[in-house]
């Protein structure tokens, strides 16, 4: 059997763990008598943590939103990427969804005049029906 | 995580608003907390922090567990981690070149402590373990339960070897802590 590579910081850690069970379980009054006791001001003391607090949500909630933003701009490119179809193949898929049902009327409507539209127009649609979730994968369409 | 198990844990939004609801005794509960997890490795304030950051982003709190008991939770978890990090750092330690024009060899460092690191950390745990022990000269069952804890004995154990109830107990440790925080307050220095 083999013990605790460092004996010494064991009990230290386990003495520590004791004495903040004794902290957790005082009593507000004990407490905060013992605090004066030290010369420490309790109200003082406990607006400085808030404020720590705060200070950590305000971090946190920083993080959060750049990841949120990260997360949306790799959406946005991931939907922008799109396979290099010949203006022919485009055609062919836009026409393709467009007769399958339920896709909006006003989105057909738009599409009737499809030899009018440019390519550029074209792939437009097909990147806004990307968007809209409703470009199926390549080969369900084939 | 299923609805049931979302049901028993308190969100991010509740986690905020708990904090924000602490009674002023429940932050200087905090504050020592972190005074008592801090010393040597890390600034309490820094301690406090990480643990809010946690609580908020990282860790789960259960519905049934208060706040303050969380957040102590977490600021041991951070110290212990700090110390298991530091201890179990590799170090690449440069290996005498043997005339080959290869670039320099690394081996990497063992991170158990030499015989030599390993004298002096018993050394300075024994003085330390002497000290606690003199504090409580004059008072036997203090001074078994601090023996007792740093062997790592649990209060359930430490009851029986004492014979002390519940609230004779927490007295006892009561006493071992206020005398143990006047004569270390900066920590476990000699």
């Amino acid at each position: 059997m083999t013990g605790p590579k460092h004996p010494g910081r064991t009990s230290i850690r386990n003495l520590n763990n004791f004495l903040v069970e004794d902290i957790v379980s005082a009593s507000d009054e004990e407490l905060l008598a013992e605090f004066r006791e030290g010369g420490g001001d309790p109200k003082a003391e406990a607006e400085r943590v808030r404020a720590l607090f705060e200070a950590s949500l305000v971090k946190t909630n920083k993080s959060r939103l750049a990841a949120a933003r990260a997360g949306a701009a790799a959406n946005r490119n991931t939907a922008r990427l799109r396979p290099a179809w010949s203006a022919h193949d485009a055609r062919r898929r836009l026409r393709a969804i467009l007769s399958q049902p339920g896709i909006p009327s006003r989105l057909t409507m738009a599409a009737r005049k499809e030899d009018e539209l440019s390519d550029a127009d074209v792939l437009g649609m097909l990147d806004d029906l990307r968007d809209l979730g409703l470009l199926p994968e390549d080969d369900d369409l084939a | 995580m299923n609805p049931a198990s979302a049901a028993n844990v308190l969100n991010r939004d509740e986690v905020v608003s708990a904090i924000r609801l602490l009674s002023t005794a429940d932050l200087i509960r905090l504050r020592k907390v972190a005074d008592r997890y801090a010393r040597g490795r890390i600034e309490a304030d820094d301690l406090l922090q990480e643990a809010f950051a946690r609580a908020l982003d990282t860790r789960t709190c259960p519905a049934h567990v208060s706040v303050v008991k969380f957040l102590a939770e977490a600021m041991r978890s951070i110290a212990d981690g700090m110390a298991d990090k530091a201890e179990n750092r590799l170090v690449l330690v440069p290996v005498a070149k043997t005339g080959g024009e290869e670039d320099e060899a690394f081996n990497v460092h063992d991170p158990s402590p030499d015989s030599e690191t390993h004298l002096l950390e018993s050394e300075a745990a024994d003085k330390i373990r002497s000290a606690l022990l003199e504090l409580f000269a004059d008072d036997p069952v203090a001074r078994d339960i601090v023996e007792g804890t740093m062997e790592g004995m649990e209060a359930t154990e430490l009851r029986e070897l004492t014979g002390l109830d519940l609230k004779g107990f927490a007295t006892k440790r009561r006493l071992i802590r206020r005398r143990i925080d006047n004569a270390f307050p900066e920590g476990w220095k000699q």
